[in-house]
């Protein structure tokens, strides 16, 4: 059997320290899921806006990432063999993903086989492939939605617990579909209205950016283990990928390159730039939010002894 | 009926009986207690103090652990104790990070206290009913309870400083210690409705 002394050592200074960082969604196996949540939003954003510019290799592509993601979330379980057991959606946002992932991944198979294959078993008039639009499309939505939901109703990080987080990855997952189109598009430089695409891209980079920083802010001003979070953040284990990942190549670069492309227009080099630069940001900034979580203290003196200690400080 | 636990601060010395007691009982892993004591000093010389807070699972009356659970495995017993289901769990973690006293352990891989000389044969023993690749939590030792004895934790406490019973029933000692001694919870703002209560020291 495998020996992890090391993770074993690093559990017990974690269970004496003061704050204790949550490991298990970022370290280790943790990555996946991290990974996961990323491609899942990835491919929800390419499917709908490739259903809104009619791209077919969008919705391709959508469709694969899709599948790539539900890897990465068994790849996370500790007990992989069971994920057909998650069903308890009446209050729990992963089983809602999980049932978004699969409604996408049937409807996907039901809709795409008559847009692709010159000949299919059924066309793309038929019931069968109107059933895989719809399922496909609620399946989207879910997926678009349940990442910042699951984050949201994690009481035990109150870093995460902020409905501007739903929000967030909302528009990240938005902003990484339309980053996937760019990159497509760059590859060939056929099919898709650039300027509207860019616009878009423009737009959703900033709206992102001032979520994030009101985010932050609202973060700032809240309790200590909120607090130290935004810390950690801004200055200790999850800065580097907050400040390169997210912010520099996440929101600076494509932002940047956006607007030099108001005025001119941009060589395809640029553009899948843009693309690659908020793909990778998005990817950062779940990792980002995801490191820089803290587990609710027990610590504070007003637990020892119901409030008398504080008192007595006053 | 809904079992709770009173843990009177005045009486607890820190002396990790409990920890050790329930470690015995469950045979849980190196990295895992289902009960701890934290420590905390409180001044400066020669005025410093020593305070304990022995924690464990708060079997919340709404437990945040059971709704985020994509599968069931945690879930609600009806005489309140908030419990696992080994089988059903995915190993997700959500319940982890939903669980606002960090009370849950994700088992990730089998442990052994002398990693040199594998399992002991008391640990064989004991740990083979813990499935690796799930999350483990206290159950208020619910086998012991079924059997009309106390928690591992409250049977071995030297000091006597906790107490085992009924909250819904007004006369159990629980209740009335509760209301004579001011009990309080921890988090009380995030309506979870924790079923361990403390007494001030």
């Amino acid at each position: 059997m495998p020996i992890s002394v090391g993770r074993y050592e690093q559990l017990i200074q974690d269970l004496r320290a003061e704050v204790r960082p949550q490991r298990e969604w970022i370290e280790r196996q943790g990555l996946l899921l991290i990974v996961g949540h990323f491609l899942s939003g990835v491919a929800a954003g390419t499917w709908l806006f490739s259903l809104i510019f009619d791209f077919q290799a969008g919705l391709t592509v959508a469709y694969c990432i899709a599948a790539l993601s539900g890897a990465a979330h068994l790849g996370f379980l500790g007990r992989p063999r069971r994920f057909w057991k998650m069903w308890h959606a009446r209050s729990s946002w992963i089983a809602r993903g999980f049932i978004g992932l699969t409604l996408f991944l049937t409807g996907g198979f039901l809709y795409l086989p008559p847009l692709l294959l010159p000949v299919a078993p059924w066309s793309s008039s038929s019931l069968i492939a109107q059933a895989g639009y719809f399922l496909a499309l609620a399946g989207t939505i879910l997926l678009l939605f349940y990442k910042g939901f699951v984050y949201a109703s994690s009481k035990g990080v109150p870093f995460w617990t902020s409905p501007i987080l739903p929000a967030l990855y909302l528009a990240y997952a938005l902003r990484g579909g339309v980053a996937t189109l760019l990159v497509i598009f760059s590859l060939n430089g056929i099919g898709l209205d650039l300027w509207e695409l860019g616009l878009l891209e423009l737009w959703i980079g900033i709206s992102a950016a001032v979520m994030i920083l009101f985010y932050l802010g609202v973060m700032s001003g809240s309790n200590p283990i909120e607090q130290y979070s935004v810390r950690e953040l801004l200055r200790g284990r999850a800065s580097v990928s907050f400040y390169v990942g997210t912010l520099f190549i996440g929101l600076f670069i494509p932002i940047a390159i956006g607007l030099v492309g108001l005025g001119t227009p941009l060589s395809l080099a640029a553009v899948a730039t843009v693309g690659l630069a908020s793909v990778i940001g998005d990817f950062f900034v779940k990792y980002s939010i995801a490191k820089a979580g803290i587990y609710r203290s027990l610590r504070s003196p007003a637990h020892w002894d119901g409030g008398l200690t504080a008192q007595a400080r006053k | 009926m809904r079992w709770g636990m009173v843990i009177d601060l005045k009486r607890c010395i820190g002396c990790y009986g409990c920890q050790l007691s329930c470690k015995a009982e469950h045979g849980t892993p190196p990295g895992v207690f289902f009960a701890r004591v934290l420590k905390q000093e409180e001044g400066r010389y020669p005025t410093v103090r020593q305070l304990f807070l022995p924690v464990l699972c708060f079997h919340c009356a709404e437990p945040p652990c059971v709704d985020v659970c994509p599968t069931e495995a945690s879930f609600k017993w009806p005489d309140g104790i908030v419990d696992i289901d080994a089988e059903k769990c995915v190993g997700c973690r959500a319940c982890m990070m939903a669980c606002p006293y960090t009370q849950r352990y994700y088992h990730d891989e089998e442990r052994y206290y002398f990693p040199n000389n594998g399992p002991t044969p008391y640990e064989r023993a004991r740990s083979e009913r813990h499935e690796s690749g799930v999350v483990m939590k206290c159950n208020f030792c619910r086998d012991r309870v079924g059997a009309g004895k106390e928690p591992a934790c409250v049977a071995n406490c030297p000091t006597l400083a906790r107490y085992f019973g009924d909250l819904d029933d007004p006369t159990s000692e629980v209740s009335r210690l509760i209301k004579e001694r001011g009990g309080y919870t921890l988090h009380p703002e995030l309506g979870t409705g924790p079923s361990v209560y403390y007494l001030p020291p």
